[in-house]
């Protein structure tokens, strides 16, 4: 299988930058999308040239790390996939393949397809944890929370922080993934000591941070690897008004 | 703090303008009705609308609506602008969102045309006297049916009227959907219903106000 890599190229986050085409052949539909942008760098290493920065770590779709634009969309042609489980035989032979960076003020690329994520550490730092005692750990058993609730806690903790939502979104919102932060916490009982104080905070950095205003397009919850439903957001607004009200 | 409060006010105000709608479009359906029946009727509930002083202030609640609607979407979009300084490429935002999910903005810009050049219709004429002086009809009321029946045998008229009126079913379905979301109501099966209640709304206020200036033309 042969295909044409058309891809952004920067060297570091002050130039300019510009596409690059590369003609790659000797490719196998079976390899994932990552093997084929190994095998080009392959090619640039006995070339001399310089490889293209990517990302990522697990190749299994769990850790968030290899999140690119293909082809106009976040992750590639397929929804809720990452970009590391997405593999050839999802393009065709012969076929152009447009790569670029997560695109967001907040996302500055830091050279070619990597881009600094840290605006997401920043956000979880203002209330993405739970104050727990340390010490053998407590029996598991001890509180009893309910299977619906225990259920919709999980859907929003399986956030990997990809950034897909914030890329495929016209407006460069993060609201899905801070509000899959804080609903998962704040629906359990050992999220309620800072309940009120983890959405007021969480949402006053996302704000800083210079991410967008949600305008419910839909876009992230068709991109994003975990299927996080965008009801997630609507949870965190009426989080955020029961807070002002009674914090 | 501004990245709640200021989608808040859009959802608050745009739902007010929704319900508003729905107000508006039943009285001119009396447009519809023969000439005979419905100037009389169109003048009597015009002019009691008019010297209702409770209806003065749902007036001014609307035009300070549409206002703070306006100002507030444009701040929404002027950040949300700024929040995505670098377009892709290639964008196949299709695939993941509707086209009028994407473009509120434009299609709340031939909204705001809209009502500009409609006030100038009625409310310039009707309510600061300019233009051609309005007349009374049998009963002594302004005769807004004559206003309205003489704008709408003007071709060019019809087809501003009626061909603006499919922007407004696009915002007005996405918009629908969205404000009951931006003010946190998030039960899953009642947000089905919603969406389906915000189609047939917009269908309804579209196709309703749409197709009157037409009928009124050919009657
Ligand atoms: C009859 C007049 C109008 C009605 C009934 C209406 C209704 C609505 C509603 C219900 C929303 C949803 C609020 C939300 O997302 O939470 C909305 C959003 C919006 N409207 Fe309007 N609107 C009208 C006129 C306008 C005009 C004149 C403009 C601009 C010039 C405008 C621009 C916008 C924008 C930019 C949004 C937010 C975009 C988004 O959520 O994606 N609208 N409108
Ligand atoms: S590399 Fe870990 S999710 Fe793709």
């Amino acid at each position: 299988m042969k295909v044409a890599f058309r891809i952004w190229r920067q060297d570091n986050p002050n130039e300019k930058g510009g596409f690059k085409e590369y003609q790659v052949d000797n490719l196998n539909a079976d390899m994932s999308f990552l093997e084929a942008l190994d095998h080009l760098n392959e090619l640039l290493v006995l070339r001399n040239e310089k490889v293209v920065a990517f990302e990522y770590d697990c190749r299994e779709g769990i850790c968030g790390q290899c999140g690119v634009f293909i082809n106009g969309r976040a992750h590639g042609p397929h929804d809720n996939v990452t970009t590391c489980q997405l593999h050839m035989r999802s393009f065709q032979d012969g076929e152009t393949i447009v790569i670029e960076p997560w695109r967001a003020k907040s996302f500055p690329v830091i050279k070619d397809l990597i881009v600094d994520r840290s605006a997401f550490d920043r956000i979880i730092e203002q209330g993405g944890y739970i104050s727990a005692k340390t010490g053998t750990a407590p029996e598991a058993n001890a509180i009893p929370i309910g299977k619906e609730i225990s259920d919709r806690a999980m859907d929003a903790a399986a956030c990997i922080g990809c950034g897909a939502c914030v890329a495929t979104c016209k407006n460069s919102s993060a609201a899905l993934f801070t509000s899959a932060k804080i609903n998962h916490l704040n629906l359990l009982p050992q999220g309620q000591p800072e309940a009120y104080r983890r959405v007021i905070e969480m949402t006053a950095q996302m704000a800083k941070e210079g991410f967008g205003h949600c305008t419910f397009t839909g876009a992230c919850e068709v991109e994003c690897p975990e299927g996080i439903s965008i009801t997630n957001i609507a949870e965190m607004n009426a989080r955020y008004f029961k807070a002002k009200i009674f914090s | 703090m501004e990245l709640f409060f200021r989608k808040s006010m859009i959802a608050v105000t745009g739902l007010f303008l929704c319900l508003f709608l729905i107000v508006h479009l039943s009285a001119n359906c009396i447009l519809l009705l023969p000439e005979e029946v419905a100037r009389g009727l169109y003048n009597s509930y015009s002019t009691t609308l008019r010297e209702n002083p409770l209806i003065k202030i749902v007036a001014y609640a609307l035009y300070l609506s549409i206002l703070l609607h306006v100002v507030y979407a444009l701040l929404v979009s002027l950040r949300n602008k700024k929040a995505k300084p670098t377009k892709y490429a290639v964008n196949r935002s299709s695939e993941n969102s509707t086209w009028a999910s994407q473009n509120m903005g434009l299609l709340g810009a031939f909204i705001l045309l809209f009502i500009v050049v409609h006030l100038a219709n009625f409310w310039a004429r009707i309510k600061l006297g300019m233009g051609d002086v309005v007349g009374t009809d049998a009963l002594g009321n302004v005769d807004v049916y004559a206003v309205t029946s003489s704008l709408f045998h003007n071709i060019y008229y019809v087809i501003f009227y009626s061909f603006l009126m499919i922007p407004l079913g696009f915002h007005l379905h996405h918009g629908l959907k969205s404000a009951f979301k931006t003010l946190g109501f998030y039960h899953k099966a009642g947000l089905r219903l919603v969406a389906k209640i915000a189609l047939i709304y917009a269908v309804i206020m579209s196709v309703g106000f749409g197709i009157i200036p037409l009928i009124v033309y050919f009657k």
